[in-house]
């Protein structure tokens, strides 16, 4: 069985850029096993979205907006895990925190995964360098609105990772 | 601890997340198979996430509407007329009833993920949402179930459908409307309510509700 063109250049677009899908599962799913069903629902959910793609929007864009979606409804839901059992995905997702290596990132990790779904994801993209711009596009928000947002989410963000630094 | 130390730390972690190495995607998806077969097992599950509760749900409904259908055609005479219009008004509410639960699993599902955070998030916390506001209208049903054995004979000369059956309709009425202005979110804390919507389902609704509103004040550009 060979891939079309549109399932190759599919591929080739969640490779270069699963970086983001990896932030995003890391963030969402404190869960090892939850973390590879979202993986796969992501993907799945790209793939289904990708009709609809608008040219209008950045790729970039249009993939946090459905990766960000998919992983709030994810963490949401009242659900059963429905990880298919497909290899080879080698999904070697260790513990946080050992993975991680240090207790610094792992309290970086601790406190944004604190935060609300919405500020999760706003500050994700502050991280990720995203424009204002684009930031209040993938977000569905006012620019003045993500900025006022963001100073407050930074705010919480270092208090709550100095607390974390005291403590250990 | 400013702004500089903290993207720092976050390139580290991003750099760290990079070198372990978490996700190796890249044998995974160029496999086509694997594409393949996550496109039709995710749309299957999709389906078992339905749940056999919701699925059931929607059988008995179906069933029920066509068993009124059958009593409804079997009944349209003047001597039956009570008992026509209480089966007609029950099945007019549990195709409402029907629809509307099989409709907001369409719109679910056909949600657009690709629009932006707030806008999918609140139209997939409205739809889950409007599953109460659907259950206020049924309750509007309750007195055509007291209706149906009413007859001209028995209004006219039995002195105990004055004193008993017409005031347990009337009461079922003032029951349905009080019921049908009162479920609302605003009442959610009380006993009565807590006492009605208990239960997983409802729990998922409750909870989709306090999102909207959560949403909403997400929207507002406020400190």
């Amino acid at each position: 069985m060979h891939p079309t063109d549109k399932e190759r250049d599919f591929l080739q677009l969640i490779l270069a850029n699963k970086g983001i899908i990896l932030k995003i599962c890391q963030l969402y799913c404190p869960d090892r096993a939850d973390r590879e069903d979202l993986t796969q629902d992501i993907i799945y959910q790209l793939w289904r979205s990708a009709e609809r793609y608008n040219k209008e929007y950045r790729f970039s864009t249009w993939m946090y907006r459905v990766a960000l979606n998919t992983a709030i409804s994810f963490y949401r839901a009242d659900r059963r895990r429905t990880t298919l059992p497909l290899s080879p995905l080698h999904l070697t997702i260790e513990d946080a925190v050992n993975s991680i290596g240090t207790e610094r990132l792992a309290g970086l990790q601790h406190c944004i995964q604190g935060l609300n779904e919405l500020d999760r994801a706003l500050i994700l993209l502050y991280f990720e360098e995203k424009t204002y711009q684009e930031m209040a596009e993938i977000m569905g928000l006012s620019e003045t609105n993500v900025a006022t947002k963001l100073s407050r989410i930074k705010e919480k963000l270092k208090k709550c990772v100095q607390l974390r630094f005291k403590e250990n | 601890m400013d702004d500089m130390e903290l993207t720092k730390l976050w390139k580290q972690y991003d750099q760290t997340l990079e070198r372990a190495n978490i996700l190796n995607l890249q044998s995974w998806v160029l496999h086509l198979q694997t594409l393949e077969l996550l496109k039709t097992e995710k749309a299957k599950s999709r389906l078992r996430s339905l749940g056999n509760c919701k699925k059931g749900m929607i059988v008995i409904g179906i069933l029920w509407v066509a068993f009124l259908i059958f009593l409804l055609a079997n009944s349209i005479a003047l001597s039956k007329v009570f008992f026509a219009l209480s089966v007609a008004a029950v099945l007019g509410f549990s195709i409402y009833s029907v629809l509307a639960y099989i409709w907001h699993i369409v719109l679910i599902d056909e949600i657009d993920n690709s629009e932006s955070l707030v806008e999918v998030q609140k139209k997939t916390a409205t739809l889950k949402a409007s599953t109460l506001n659907s259950t206020r209208i049924l309750f509007l049903q309750t007195p055509f179930y007291s209706t149906f054995f009413w007859n001209w004979q028995w209004m006219s000369h039995d002195p105990k459908f004055w004193y008993i059956a017409f005031p347990v309709t009337l009461l079922l009425t003032a029951a349905s409307i009080w019921l049908y202005r009162n479920i609302d979110i605003r009442n959610a804390d009380k006993r009565w309510f807590k006492l009605l919507f208990s239960g997983k389902d409802w729990t998922s609704v409750i909870r989709a509700i306090k999102y909207l509103e959560e949403i909403e004040e997400y929207k507002k550009n406020s400190l």
